[in-house]
């Protein structure tokens, strides 16, 4: 048996379906692990809140580990596809009702499961803020109008006069350059 | 779980996390791809990470140049301390940092008739150039453009006369207004 990190998405859901091998809680928690960041990221895509992307991180886990020990995934090779459906039905669900939040959680998994992993991307704001200064005033203006006010390409074009295609082009650049700014050895001055 | 080998393009997944990607097939193809795909999910990752760290950024007022009134609006809202200045061409303002202020705005106003785009420049004692702003785009319905910097910053700085000149940013340099501030150092506490 391999080591559940070099189990396919598809061995891990087959892992949680067998039940009974003692190998299955593993596969629960690699499962977790690959996947909750990835909901995480679809709920501040879609819902543009951290705790309702973390509500939802618990909701889409919890109903699909659920699935899997019942043997409700039909196809193991499409847990991926499966996560992703449920995820967009609960991200509906969360815009119109309230969460059976506490309930779930109880009946399913053990606390250490609960907690969202926090994301790999830690970030030195500090530098980021230096970073941010390096660059042209319209690259500033349309990744602060973007990222902070939260406005479309579209939405930012009229504030700035532009064509969208431009600001998609300058969000482009201006992305690069933070990147690079952020992963410079020499620093910022 | 590495090595993908149909990476989603940078553009498109910043145009997805930036709600650009209409919601249909192109956005169902780029969700089912980053939902099966560690790589690109761990892009996405960082790229999440950037765009939080922006925002943690604005809200703790630490953005500095020229913005627009949406940004100072949504500011505001989100509990900024915003002490603003306002200024007609011409006109002398004295300005100060006060306890409890996270940014300082200087609201210069003016007759953008026929402008698009403005150049700002900051002079301080003896001529000295400390800061400049090329292509600031102007809206002429509003009359006013806005150059923040964060009052932590500003409190630092000494006793001094800043003079600000805004000038098209066209090859005319036609100017269209000159305004200065009159910055008084904090007083430290005792």
């Amino acid at each position: 048996m391999p080591a559940t990190l070099d189990l396919s998405d598809g061995d891990l859901a087959r892992a949680i379906s067998a039940r009974g091998a003692a190998s299955a809680e593993a596969a629960e928690s690699e499962l977790y692990r690959r996947f909750a960041p990835r909901v995480r990221l679809y709920g501040l895509r879609h819902l543009r809140s951290e705790d309702a992307a973390r509500d939802l991180v618990q909701q889409v886990m919890l109903l699909t580990i659920e699935k899997l020990r019942g043997g409700a995934v039909r196809d193991a090779d499409q847990v991926a596809s499966f996560v992703l459906g449920v995820s967009r039905t609960m991200a509906k669900d969360l815009n119109r009702t309230e969460w059976r939040r506490e309930k779930l959680r109880d009946a399913f998994l053990p606390v250490s499961m609960v907690d969202v992993p926090a994301g790999d991307a830690m970030l030195d704001v500090d530098r980021l803020e230096a970073c941010l200064g390096r660059l042209a005033d319209r690259e500033r203006a349309v990744v602060l109008l973007t990222f902070y006010a939260e406005r479309t390409g579209n939405e930012v074009s009229k504030e700035l006069r532009v064509t969208e295609g431009h600001v998609r082009v300058i969000r482009h650049r201006a992305i690069e350059r933070l990147r690079e700014c952020m992963t410079s050895v020499e620093g910022v001055q | 779980m590495s090595g993908c080998l149909a990476p989603i393009p940078d553009e498109t997944l910043l145009d997805y996390w930036a709600r650009d990607l209409p919601d249909g097939d192109e956005m169902h193809r780029v969700e089912e791809h980053l939902f099966a795909c560690g790589d690109c999910s761990a892009r996405l990752e960082h790229l999440a990470a950037l765009g939080t760290g922006l925002a943690v950024l604005a809200r703790e007022g630490r953005v500095s140049g020229m913005v627009s009134r949406t940004l100072i609006n949504k500011l505001q809202r989100d509990g900024v301390r915003v002490r603003m200045y306002s200024l007609s061409p011409g006109e002398t303002v004295p300005c100060a940092v006060f306890p409890g202020d996270d940014l300082i705005v200087a609201c210069l106003r003016a007759d953008f008739s026929g402008v698009e785009t403005v150049t700002l420049s900051v002079t301080g004692p003896g001529g000295s150039a400390l800061a400049r702003y090329d292509d600031v785009p102007v809206l002429q319905a509003s009359g006013e453009v806005f150059w923040v910097n964060p009052a932590a910053r500003i409190q630092q700085m000494p006793t001094m006369r800043l003079e600000l000149s805004l000038a098209s940013a066209d090859a005319s340099r036609t100017e269209i207004g000159t305004y200065v501030l009159e910055h008084s150092a904090s007083t430290p506490r005792a």
